[in-house]
């Protein structure tokens, strides 16, 4: 037994001591995110890396520790003893119970080096350790852990290659100089690049096992589904500052118009439930460009909005009013009888431009609210408010009065009992936009006059470098669409002006910070974490798409310059080429014919001549500087100088050393400038 | 016994196969569990493998390795090698590089190579046989970045190796005598001997013996007689490198033996001021003395190789009064 646990090849204490110092750093990283994932108690981790602490501080002094096999078997046996005990009495769960054990053989490793194979293990604990904290991380803050793993595991993964090759202590400046920081960095985002193609393709079985703790996209499947529109979530969603959409103009549109934006119309209501009517009939849109069906072409255009969606719901495009045509990237665009156009899309952003004529706004298509579904309370109240008038603009007028004089915007508006529209009139007098466009609308097709809710944007924010504007989700709006003239369905906004959102807000660095972590967080939630097998295929697909494009481009570019390679055109290029490269060489040569000196002293008489006027050809370089003195004082030395070093050099055949022609180059810069 | 020169240019080492093991492990896990913690882990690991393959490709192929002998080289015997280092990557500093050679104890570890730079390093080497050696027996070795692959790159040398061989001392016979002074006439220089060569005036440090008294009367100067050189009997080794085909270690062996042998003659012999040449089949070196046959001698011996016997010339000629021993 004394036999075996002497080891005649035991490593030297030297290279022990080396071992422990280049795998410290990547156990004691490896354990952390476990510290806020559950995957282990807290107090095991801690007292883990207080050990790896001390077992680091004394390799570091040069008195690495070596348990001995017997208290190796002792520590062994008890931790066996312990887990079997907490295993049947506390019921850690599978994952704790590995990591402490993953834990204990890390630390016992660790204390016991004897072997170079032994250190390997010890290195495979602390990839289980690492692919435990790795695969319980749901946070975007894993990026860091990653990136953090990477660069410390990639210098001691060097590092223990190097440590193969000796059989005793190397050097300190071995270590020291293995891997440099420059290859680190190059290594590692070499390596990230790699891993994202590879991220994308790797085969997805299953669904996602892992989500976002909190999915953001949610509160906007209920706003934005426009399918149906629920009156308590949609200030939920306003409150959120996500990105809908980008918008650019060419040329730029007058803003107000511009920022009103059409997303979706809606003429049933139930309980505080809006939802739009089953019975609208779809127009299936040309490939390319799909024309709106009661505007015709694209005549009398006065701009392109350009805008960049990103679908949370069923794909609704945000228009703004006076669409004629739209043109959608990929996919068609289906028409439906309200006006409201979609695609069908996943999600994921899209890309469309739309043609704006300048006109009166009208909402498209046809539908309004059916004045049997009225609430009755609502339509009593109507009929209490409206009193005595007729006119639906007046009607209109007076409800907008009235909701701003005897009414409160908030986004967290009383919760209610039964019908929250009729809460809100009879009761709160507290709500939202899409509150006060409900009950407007209400009232209006209580009243006979054709009208329906409209949701979309409103405002947004202008960028800082570009014309480009971003709408957030709190930009989000629902308004009113009624016939108060016979003219159409025109714009009735009836929220107060406290509640509607800025029309134009321009970044703060604050808030492009804040909205760059979020923009983080969301595409670590749905693109790494939530990526899944459609999403896989959408990529794919992307990718193929992208390539059959290029391909399309490439093909275009060869036909267009077979085209116009005609042999007069081809002759002429040719012609002027040469003639471009004879002129090059011409002025090179000139150039590198001058001697430093010469051409130092030709500069000097182009100075001294735009000072003074035409000088003679034959005015001697002593003249040319004492002229040169005259005319600026201050550059006398150097003058002198630059003629000093021309003539040596001229006449005297003493070319100036690097030097020399450095401190040319500098007097002629001074020269110049005091000229 | 282990060859520490590796014969191969690239080998995946133990851990590069745990890695791999891994990879398949770590796949499998996010296959059946849709965890895309472990499909990032998984990517990064592949990705890893691949900017491994890539780096230490460049690491090892990036830097020449040129060897030079300085000095004479004689066989199992310590000899000094300048290695000269270049990294010609302009960018990339090559790391952890091992210098290998057949006659070091171990790897012996290269500090980095800043782009560009050019590095000499003076080793001591030792070579197991006599021969010429045209390709070095040494080379670089990196399991940079991660130590999942060993690439080597062997070194170049600047010229061939002439390995001497290791002389092996033997007793010499002496030389049998021609004449009565025990040499024969040098009639190309002057010397000791008792012909004369040609008469000319006295100078200072000549006989007085020597002094023709005839003539100085005549002539009323000084003339003394020049004589010429006398010389031992020049001495032909000869190596019998013809052997019965196929050629097996013992006689192979026999023939080592042999020509350490006829080296530690040569050199005996030339110590004494002797006439040296050799002879083997198909090889002759004149017969002269002083250093540079001495190197001539052992240059020859380096190069000497076993030819078949049934195709085997035979030993060069020899002139009258030489002599021959064959050296066994």
């Amino acid at each position: 037994m004394a036999r075996l646990l002497t080891d005649p090849r035991e490593m030297p204490s030297g290279l022990r001591r080396a071992y422990l110092l280049v795998l410290a750093p990547p156990a004691f990283l490896a354990p952390l995110p476990l510290l806020w994932t559950g995957g282990a108690s807290r107090a095991a981790i801690v007292i883990y890396e207080i050990i790896l602490a001390f077992l680091w501080t004394r390799a570091r002094e040069g008195r690495p520790v070596r348990m001995s096999n017997a208290m190796m078997n002792v520590a062994g046996i008890a931790y066996l003893a312990w887990l079997g005990v907490s295993s049947a009495t506390l019921r850690p769960g599978l994952l704790p119970s590995v990591a402490h054990l993953l834990l204990f053989t890390g630390l016992a490793k660790l204390a016991s080096l004897k072997r170079p194979s032994e250190a390997r293990l010890a290195l495979l604990v602390v990839f289980l350790l690492t692919l435990a904290s790795a695969s319980s991380s749901t946070h975007v803050s894993s990026v860091l852990y990653f990136a953090a793993a990477a660069w410390v595991g990639f210098r001691a993964l060097a590092r223990l290659a190097v440590l193969a090759d000796f059989d005793d202590a190397p050097p300190e400046r071995v270590l020291a100089a293995v891997p440099t920081r420059g290859m680190s960095a190059v290594a590692i985002l070499s390596g990230t690049l790699c891993a994202v193609p590879l991220f994308v393709v790797l085969p997805r079985l299953h669904g996602p096992f892992a989500l976002a703790p909190f999915r953001v996209e949610d509160a906007f499947g209920k706003a934005l589904a426009a399918d149906r529109v629920d009156l308590e979530s949609f200030g939920a969603a306003k409150r959120s500052d996500r990105v809908i959409l980008r918008l650019s103009s060419r040329p730029e549109l007058a803003r107000q118009s511009a920022l009103r934006l059409r997303e979706a119309v809606f003429t049933d209501y139930l309980d505080g439930v809006w939802t739009r009517d089953p019975r609208t009939s779809a127009r299936r849109g040309e490939r390319s460009t799909h024309f709106l069906s009661d505007r015709g072409s694209s005549e009398k255009t006065v701009a392109t909005v350009s805008a960049d969606l990103n679908v949370y719901g069923q794909g609704f495009l945000f228009l703004p009013y006076g669409t004629s045509a739209v043109r959608v990237e990929r996919g068609r665009a289906l028409e439906l009888s309200d006006g409201v156009l979609q695609v069908a899309s996943g999600r994921g952003p899209v890309h469309y431009e739309a043609d704006v004529r300048r006109e009166a706004p009208r909402g498209a298509g046809h539908g309004a609210i059916s004045p049997a579904d009225v609430p009755p309370e609502v339509e009593l109240y109507a009929r209490h408010l409206t009193a005595g008038l007729t006119d639906p603009r007046a009607i209109a007028r007076r409800i907008e009065d009235h909701f701003a004089k005897d009414f409160v915007y908030t986004l967290d508006p009383p919760r209610a009992e039964g019908d929250p529209l009729v809460h809100f009139l009879l009761r709160s007098k507290a709500g939202h936009c899409e509150y006060f466009a409900s009950a407007a609308a209400m009232m209006l097709a209580s009243r006979g006059i054709p009208a329906r809710l409209v949701t979309g944007s409103f405002g947004g924010e202008q960028g800082l470098f570009s014309s480009t504007i971003v709408v957030r989700a709190q930009n989000l709006h629902a308004w009113v669409e009624a016939d108060l003239d016979g003219t159409g369905f025109q714009i009735f906004d009836p929220t107060p002006p406290g509640g509607l959102p800025e029309a134009l807000r321009p970044y703060s660095l604050l808030s492009r910070l804040a909205a760059l972590g979020r923009e983080i967080e969301f595409f670590y939630d749905r693109r790494v974490l939530g990526f899944d097998s459609s999403d896989q295929a959408g990529a794919i697909e992307s990718a193929r798409e992208s390539f059959s494009d290029a391909a399309a481009a490439l093909s275009f570019l060869r036909r267009s310059a077979r085209e116009a390679l005609w042999p007069e055109a081809a002759a002429g290029a040719l012609l002027a080429l040469l003639l471009g490269a004879l002129f090059a060489r011409a002025f090179l040569r000139r150039r590198q014919a001058l001697a430093p000196a010469t051409r130092a002293y030709v500069a000097l008489r182009r100075a001294l001549t735009r000072r003074r006027g035409q000088i003679p050809p034959s005015t001697p370089p002593a003249e040319v500087a004492r002229l040169f003195a005259e005319a600026v004082p201050e550059a006398r030395e150097d003058a002198a100088a630059v003629v000093a070093v021309y003539c040596a050099s001229a006449f005297g055949g003493i070319a100036p050393g690097p030097e020399a022609v450095r401190q040319l180059d500098a007097r002629l810069r001074r020269l110049k400038k005091l000229a | 016994m282990t060859r520490l020169i590796p014969d191969w240019e690239i080998r995946i080492t133990n851990f590069g196969l745990g890695y791999i093991l891994m990879c398949l492990v770590v796949a499998i896990s996010a296959l059946n569990t849709g965890n895309n913690g472990l499909y990032l882990v998984l990517a990064g690991m592949l990705a890893a493998m691949i900017v491994s393959g890539v780096l230490s490709r460049r690491n090892v192929r990036g830097v020449a390795c040129r060897i030079e002998t300085v000095g004479e080289v004689v066989a199992t015997r310590p000899a000094w090698l300048k290695v000269r280092l270049e990294n010609r990557m302009k960018t990339a500093t090559a790391q952890a590089l091992f210098f290998l050679h057949e006659s070091l104890p171990g790897p012996l570890w290269v500090d980095p190579l800043a782009p560009g730079e050019v590095r000499e390093l003076v080793v001591e080497g030792r070579f197991s046989r006599r021969g010429v050696h045209r390709d070095a027996d040494a080379g670089l070795l990196s399991r940079f970045p991660l130590g999942l692959f060993r690439k080597y790159r062997r070194a170049t040398l600047a010229r061939e190796v002439v390995v001497f061989p290791l002389p092996e001392a033997s007793r010499v016979p002496d030389i049998p005598a021609e004449d009565a002074r025990g040499g024969r006439p040098h009639p190309h220089s002057r010397g000791g001997g008792s012909d004369i060569r040609t008469l000319r005036e006295f100078s200072p440090g000549d006989d007085p013996r020597d002094l023709h008294w005839k003539q100085s009367a005549r002539m009323r100067r000084w003339i003394v007689r020049e004589r010429e050189a006398e010389r031992d009997r020049a001495v032909f080794l000869a190596v019998e490198n013809a052997l019965p085909e196929p050629f097996d270690s013992a006689s192979l062996e026999r023939l080592e033996r042999a020509i350490a042998r006829a080296a530690g003659q040569a050199l005996l012999l030339l110590s004494r001021g002797a006439e040296v040449g050799l002879h083997a089949r198909g090889v002759k070196v004149a017969a002269r003395g002083g250093r540079p046959q001495r190197v001539r001698i052992l240059d020859a011996l380096a190069r000497l190789e076993a030819v078949p016997l049934a195709s085997a010339p035979d030993f060069p000629a020899m002139r009258r009064g030489d002599v021959r021993w064959l050296v066994s």
